[in-house]
């Protein structure tokens, strides 16, 4: 599988950063995606006359979601290092990697969720209502089952994105094969780790976003049989 | 002085006369929304007075913008009344709260346009949705739903998606739908105006089979005057807010009091100058020239031999220039544009002979 110039301790530690890297990413989306489902199901809901109409909540947690995006994500690794200590007890390794990772990944799964939310039809929001459901049922019966198709493809974007975040914690002694790739690949000047690093990287990529696109297929019943 | 009024002078000693309750009452219903940022409030409901019979079918037409769709969502309360009061069965339901709402709509159900059906739900899920909403126990739930797939005639169509159907099942899960919860009252937002004539003529008979054979009230609103004239009992015209006439479906049509009245009833009713005649007709009579008129017939006359006998009794030619014979809500209409000749004294005879049949017959002009 890997080229024999690799010698065993390399190719074992590949296999390390690989399982952080996959560790960090599916944390930091599992934590990201409890907290920024309902985040972003309330941004999609909370304007002004919309189910939940709370616009001044709406307006304050859309400037907080923008801040957290806006910074750049190796600045905010290092920001908020005090927070991560107090969360992870600690502000180095991987699992202190994952909190950065979390807070960036909430806001941007957020504002996924909130345009994938956005997307449904107001036709089946009046429908359901007319039938008598609360506002809590129509986004658990109409608004993310039906956004589901396009969540999952928010979310495999998600993922995808980061993947690639996930190599800057590196800077914080965050593992992974992003640290591997630039502790060896580069700062030790051997090209075939950092080329094997980049080729991990591109399957993992693939594999997600197929795996993503493939169910989102699945889960969509609009063109199915057209 | 006041003369003095006996107690019983209020009907204390008449009989009470039980009058049913409509299923939908307006009284003085307005509807005006607050203006934008230094505009002035927009008025899109003004002084509706209506009452839908228990039991009937009523149609409000109307063009786009006329305030239709506003006043069918007055009824569940997707919009509210600024002002006026509505009843449903006698009861206000103006001023309930969203809870008072959502147990009311269980009890009105809802067509639409574009059917509004959940695509990730099949055909027996999305007529389960207002049954799980209403926490009915899912035994019961299957029970029903199988029930008004029959009904509806989809029973071989409940595992499919509504990607999968054309757009006349769809609506047909829509009735489903909006029947689940026992209503008492239907409202259709323009349900057959997606649909092509053949379609619409299916999905009107299958309402008209719902208000028939379960007693359902039937609110409709729609743009489109043969579905007022298909199904409809009692129809309202509306226009720039306010309700310009309503009545019976058949002597509003066959007696149009209102100028939008008249043309959009035109179309089902009137008989057009055919186009080869059209610039040959002049209002000024002139020697030897043909009078134009128009015949219209109504209820048992419609069906009356007036030509052979306008032949036989009066002994004129009678020239059939266009014609229609129709049936609306149910009763025989007719309009036919005739010519004959104008000279006298046959052409009063015609005239006198019509009156004496019962006929409308109106001078629309001579040709030669």
């Amino acid at each position: 599988m890997f080229p024999d110039f690799l010698s065993p301790q390399i190719i074992s530690l590949i296999g390390q950063s690989t399982l952080d890297t996959l560790t960090m990413v599916a944390v930091a989306a599992g934590i990201g995606t409890f907290f920024g489902l309902p985040l972003g199901v309330f941004l999609a809901t909370s304007k002004r006359g919309e189910l939940f109409a709370a616009p001044a909540a709406n307006a304050l947690l859309g400037v907080l979601v923008n801040a957290t995006r806006s910074t750049p994500f190796i600045i905010l690794v290092v920001a908020i290092i005090p927070f991560t200590r107090l969360v992870a007890g600690t502000s180095i390794g991987t699992a202190a990697a994952i909190v950065p990772l979390t807070v960036a990944a909430t806001p941007f799964i957020a504002r996924l969720i909130e345009g994938a939310v956005r997307e449904v039809d107001q036709g089946l929001v009046e429908a359901a209502r007319a039938m008598g459901a609360t506002p809590v049922q129509i986004v658990r019966k109409v608004l993310v089952p039906e956004a589901l198709p396009a969540i999952v493809l928010g979310l495999t974007l998600a993922l995808v994105s980061l993947i690639g975040f996930s190599a800057m914690v590196g800077a914080v002694g965050g593992g992974g094969l992003g640290d591997l790739g630039i502790r060896y690949g580069y700062q030790r000047f051997m090209p075939d780790v950092m080329a094997t690093v980049v080729a991990v990287l591109i399957v993992l990529v693939q594999l997600v976003q197929s795996i993503g696109d493939r169910l989102a297929r699945r889960l969509n019943k609009r063109l199915r049989h057209a | 002085m006041n003369a003095p009024v006996r107690p019983d002078a209020f009907g204390a000693g008449t009989l009470p006369i039980s009058v049913p309750d409509p299923a939908i009452r307006f009284e003085a219903v307005g509807k005006t929304y607050p203006g934008r940022r230094g505009q002035q409030p927009v008025s899109a409901l003004a002084g509706i007075d209506l009452a839908v019979p228990a039991g009937s079918i009523l149609g409000v037409i109307g063009r786009s913008g006329a305030g239709k769709s506003t006043l069918i969502r007055l009824v569940n309360g997707l919009e509210r009344a600024t002002a006026g009061r509505i009843l449903i069965e006698g009861e206000e339901v103006t001023g309930l709260n969203e809870a008072g709402w959502r147990k009311q709509r269980r009890r009105i159900g809802m067509i639409f346009q574009h059917f509004n059906l959940l695509s990730s739900r099949t055909v027996f899920d999305n007529v389960a949705l207002p049954l799980e909403i209403a926490g009915t126990p899912r035994a019961a739930i299957a029970a029903k739903v199988e029930r008004l797939l029959a009904l509806v005639g989809l029973a071989d169509k409940s595992a499919r998606y509504p990607s999968e159907l054309s757009g006349g099942q769809k609506q047909r899960v829509g009735i489903a739908r909006a029947l689940a919860t026992d209503p008492k009252v239907l409202l259709c937002d323009e349900a057959t105006s997606a649909l092509d004539p053949e379609t619409t003529r299916s999905i009107l008979a299958l309402l008209k089979q719902v208000n028939r054979e379960l007693g359902i009230t039937i609110l409709l609103i729609t743009h489109e005057i043969p579905v007022i004239k298909e199904i409809c009992d009692r129809v309202a015209v509306i226009e720039d807010g306010r309700i310009v006439e309503q009545g019976e479906t058949f002597s509003v049509f066959t007696n149009p009091q209102h100028p939008t009245t008249a043309r959009f009833v035109e179309a089902v009713t009137g008989v057009e100058v055919p186009a080869h005649l059209e610039g040959q007709i002049r209002t000024q009579a002139r020697d030897d020239d043909n009078l134009v008129l128009r015949i219209t017939f109504t209820g048992e006359n419609a069906t009356a031999p007036v030509i052979s006998r306008l032949s036989a009794v009066v002994g004129v030619d009678v020239n059939i220039l266009a014609g229609r014979i129709d049936a609306i809500a149910g009763q025989p209409f007719g309009s036919l544009l005739v010519s004959i000749p104008s000279r006298l004294p046959e052409s009063d005879a015609v005239l006198g002979a019509l009156r004496t049949l019962g006929l409308k017959a109106e001078v629309i002009g001579h040709v030669s």
